[in-house]
């Protein structure tokens, strides 16, 4: 074994250098901000691996792990959530007086994870992958110890999690019964519909549902993602969407695509109740958080269209979604961030009240970002959602599309809410920020890329396109 | 025979011990039983040849694991004596649920699988082979694991420490 063959996993080994710099600056270092920058810089790096790995042929870790054009697609996403979680987060550290070394090493360490998640072929890797980054997760949950929702948030999630974890383990087993295969290509050869195949193909979808968030397996989200502290809610919010789909596309589109009769239905049928009861449940919120908690769900429904699909267009539209979901989701929990007021971990929706007024910028972002929720051209989720939409209507899923159209024309009302309240009602008192450079530097990036992938999609879904080739040949 | 019979003793022990960590409303007790059923696991292991096994059962999830259990109960305050009721208001539909899935998985399982029989005796190097499989074939999964480690005792550490202000 040589150095080269270690390649395919350089920008893992990267981060992975990177968190252990972290928490060894750390102890000698007097100014913590450093350890942002230091992060950063490693993210920079793992990306600049990426990018190379990207021109070399496709190669695989020992059938364990991929590096292909679908890998570097997810990674890219993972890591550019995880750059801007990093800047997120160091004011917000600073202002609390929390632990910025073990902060920004646990989300590194998940990010190593939710890469892996993408690069997995072997159903070992995949589960450890998984279990690495949802642990960091729910230390990072639970990272307020002052205030006590904090802690609940990361009970709730580690119990809950613990439970889909062992379904989804089971379910591994059950596959592994009835092909006698680990890796994905030796699963995709013995797949058949055979009773115990199924039971176990059913255990992976409860265990995947956890992970994203779907209906009905979406009880702990609201509570985890209103109970933990804010940064730590936009990370988890779209890079463990983004990691957990990108197993969920290779293993079921790509390993199981032959046997999709069998779980395209539950899959259809996952989606409409997602995508139905986030956008309801999100109308009543009066907690952002929560009320984001709920549009998460929401956007979770989306994705499974593209997922029930299972061809060509469905798949990018999956990738080109979760792409744009980061953008967009980041920046709007980046202005909540902003608004938060010490020590409440929340922003109710009359702390918006006349924004628009104290903090045009701020407002005119948030207007963006919650346009792009809704789904408004010519912002970048407009196209998401299109490509979604498009993909179902082609695999003569058109009643899934028109469930889809109506439920974020429901999700319209809550979106525009929040710019009602921004723009037009007059503030209780005024709005205060704890707005800081570094955080603005987030929310520009955010909104550069919201507005980018917009005006330009076809740049961006050729990229998905290449990565979903990998998948479906 | 003798061997059927073991096997059904230790069914029954190590099910009726998994039970009561459920039911069981003192939580200490909850976790010996723990204890029992963990240790029927590592008779399974024994009675499916899988002896390495069987002793990492015994000495990861007895000796660290459940000791573990044990002393963060006793380190709680008003754990031992406390009584916590196991039902809540979705008991019932919880119980159901369970039963039913439960049910289905079984049956699934032990009626309408062929379940294929081992030809060869378990090979005699298995340990050695587990070993070097750890760090070749499968170093991937192995080394994640050593990170999720790392991931927990970072998260201990930041859980236990005084804050600074």
């Amino acid at each position: 074994m040589t150095l080269q063959d270690f390649m395919p996993i350089l920008p893992e080994m990267v981060l992975l250098a990177t968190a252990v710099a972290v928490l060894m600056v750390d102890t000698f270092l007097g100014d913590k901000r450093w350890l942002t920058w230091v992060g950063l810089v490693g993210v920079l790096l793992a990306g600049a691996a990426t990018y190379w790995l990207a021109l070399q042929p496709p190669a695989d870790f020992q059938d364990m792990a991929a590096s292909d054009a679908y890998t570097a697609f997810f990674r890219l996403v993972i890591l550019v959530v995880t750059g801007l979680g990093l800047l997120m987060a160091m004011n917000w550290l600073e202002a609390h007086g929390e632990q910025q070394g073990e902060y920004n090493a646990l989300l590194l360490l998940a990010a190593i994870g939710m890469t892996l998640m993408a690069a997995a072929t072997h159903m070992l890797t995949l589960f450890v992958a998984l279990e690495l980054f949802s642990l960091c997760l729910y230390i990072l949950a639970g990272f307020e110890r002052e205030r006590a929702s904090s802690g609940e948030a990361a009970l709730k999630y580690l119990l809950l999690g613990a439970f889909s974890s062992a379904l989804f383990l089971y379910g591994i087993a059950l596959v592994y019964a009835a092909t006698g295969a680990l890796t994905f290509a030796g699963i995709a050869q013995k797949a058949s519909l055979s009773p115990l195949f199924l039971a176990g193909v059913g255990l992976l979808i409860v265990g995947f549902g956890f992970k994203v968030a779907a209906v009905p397996f979406h009880m702990w989200t609201p509570d985890v993602y209103q109970g933990a502290p804010t940064p730590v809610t936009a990370y988890m919010s779209v890079a463990t969407k983004a990691a957990a789909f990108a197993a969920f596309v290779r293993l079921f589109v790509g390993t199981l695509g032959v046997e999709k009769s069998a779980w395209v239905p539950a899959l259809a049928a996952l989606a409409v109740l997602t995508m139905v009861v986030g956008n309801l449940a999100a109308l009543s919120q009066h907690s952002l958080k929560r009320m984001l908690a709920y549009s998460s769900i929401a956007h979770a429904g989306y994705v499974l269209v593209g997922l029930a699909a299972a061809n060509t267009t469905g798949t990018a539209a999956v990738l080109f979604y979760l792409l744009v979901y980061a953008f967009m989701n980041l920046g709007a929990f980046a202005v909540v961030i902003a608004l938060e007021r010490q020590g409440e971990g929340d922003v109710t929706l009359s702390q918006m009240r006349g924004l628009a007024r104290t903090h045009p910028l701020l407002a005119a972002a948030m207007a963006i970002f919650m346009f792009s929720l809704t789904g408004v051209p010519p912002f970048a989720g407009f196209f998401g959602k299109l490509y979604l939409f498009q993909a179902a209507v082609q695999a003569n899923l058109t009643w899934l599309a028109v469930i889809g159209v109506i439920s974020s024309a429901v999700s319209a009302y809550y979106y525009l809410n929040v710019l009602v309240q921004i723009y037009m009602a007059d503030p209780e008192t005024p709005p205060t920020l704890a707005w800081r450079p570094v955080l603005g530097l987030a929310t520009l990036v955010a909104v550069v890329f919201v507005v980018g992938i917009g005006l330009f999609p076809d740049f961006w879904l050729q990229l998905a396109l290449g990565g979903m080739r990998v998948i479906l040949g | 025979m003798v061997l059927q019979a073991v096997f059904l003793i230790t069914a029954l022990l190590t099910l009726g011990s998994a039970l009561m960590v459920v039911l069981h409303r003192n939580l200490f007790i909850s976790a010996l039983f723990l204890i029992a059923s963990f240790f029927g696991v590592a008779v399974f292991y024994v009675l499916l040849e899988a002896e390495f096994l069987a002793v990492a059962q015994v000495l990861i999830y007895i000796g660290a694991i459940a000791t573990l259990i044990v002393f963060a109960i006793m380190l709680s305050r008003g754990m031992m004596t406390g009584r916590t009721s196991p039902r809540n208001a979705q008991a019932l539909w919880a119980a159901g649920g369970s039963l039913a899935l439960g049910a289905a998985l079984l049956y699934v399982v032990v009626f309408r699988v062929q379940w294929p029989v081992a030809e060869k005796a378990v090979p005699a190097d298995m340990i050695q082979r587990l070993g070097t499989g750890l760090v070749t074939d499968y170093v991937v999964p192995f080394e994640l694991a050593s990170l999720l480690l790392m991931a927990a005792l970072i998260g201990a550490v930041m859980i236990a420490r005084e804050k600074e202000v």
